[in-house]
């Protein structure tokens, strides 16, 4: 199985990476989008940290074993797009998955 | 012959040389693994580990989640509550998260020394009670205080059970270990780094500035730490 590197961008720049460092073996991209999707779902319903205070503003960019960029999965990705007026149930996305 | 002066668990260590000669034939030096499972849930605790160097984590697992209850490193002795407190079988898993030597005994020749010794077991459930308020400490850290704080506490209290500044880790394990993702540990990794309290490498972490974790530890860390200097080295 292939192994993808779930970096997290949580700024601009080279410094806004949080890079990681261990990765880890999925089937192939789809299954890495899952991931990224259950993970981000996870880290924003449970991590309070105060280097990154939003996790709206933050992505996984998804690195394959040769260091290449493959896919980029935005945080705000894990919340469905809702018109204005629609109400939005957060406890849905609270749940560890 | 095992030699009081040169043991290195601090229990033993504030053994009576008249209590350490009731423990001493007893004691068996046994080389530990990474991993290694000293003791599981749902079976008996059939020996004790004094760790001499390395340390173990107790986990508590829910199916798929698992999260540190504890850590027992040479300040302690794995197996103590169960056996001291008369549970017949263990609750949790304790597994060694960093490799080294443990002194082995088996239940019998110990409970066997601290039925026949009071002083020795008054220091062993003084123990027992620093173990307690570090597990409840775990619980306050794990509601009340962010990703930062965790790993912080979490990385002096590995720090406080190693020799040297090297904590050979991976994230994969620090996420099983606090209950969170990796992604969660890739950022805290990332901010004490970038404030140059640790250095990251692939599989270690290395403890530049203790005392500036300390201080970002704020009251997470050293409550357990002071009981156990006041009630097992102090007195």
């Amino acid at each position: 199985m292939p192994r993808y590197y779930f970096n997290l961008r949580h700024r601009p720049g080279p410094a806004g990476l949080a890079v990681d460092p261990e990765g880890e073996e999925l089937p192939d991209l789809n299954a890495a989008r899952e991931r990224a999707l259950n993970a981000a779902r996870d880290t924003i319903a449970n991590i309070r940290s105060d280097f990154v205070r939003d996790w709206f503003v933050c992505s996984f960019e998804i690195e394959d074993e040769d260091a290449q960029l493959v896919l980029m999965v935005p945080f705000s990705d894990t919340v469905p797009e809702v018109e204005d007026d629609e109400p939005v149930e957060p406890a849905l996305h609270a749940v560890r998955s | 012959m095992l030699q009081h002066s040169t043991v290195r668990n601090r229990l033993l260590r504030r053994l009576s040389g008249d209590d350490f000669a009731l423990l001493q034939p007893h004691l068996r030096p046994m080389p530990t693994k990474l991993r290694q499972i000293l003791i599981s849930p749902r079976e008996p605790v059939t020996q004790l580990f004094f760790p001499e160097v390395g340390y173990v984590s107790v986990l508590a697992e829910n199916g798929k989640y698992g999260i540190e209850v504890g850590m027992v490193g040479r300040e302690g002795l794995v197996g103590a509550a169960p056996v001291l407190l008369g549970s017949d079988c263990a609750t949790y898993h304790e597994f060694v998260q960093s490799a080294g030597e443990m002194l082995a005994i088996g239940i019998g020749p110990f409970c066997t020394a601290v039925r026949h010794s009071p002083t020795l077991r008054r220091l062993m459930l003084r123990y027992v009670q620093t173990k307690l308020i570090q597990t409840s400490q775990t619980a306050c850290a794990n509601a009340v205080y962010n990703m930062d704080l965790r790993l912080a506490r979490w990385l002096l209290m590995c720090h406080d059970r190693l020799d040297g500044d090297e904590i050979p880790i991976t994230h994969d394990l620090i996420a099983l270990l606090l209950g969170v993702q990796r992604s969660g540990v890739t950022v805290a990794v990332r901010s004490l780094a970038g404030a140059r309290l640790i250095r990251r490498q692939r599989g270690r972490i290395t403890v530049l500035n203790r005392e500036a974790l300390i201080t970002l530890a704020h009251s997470s860390y050293g409550v357990p730490e002071a009981e156990y200097a006041r009630l097992i080295e102090e007195t």
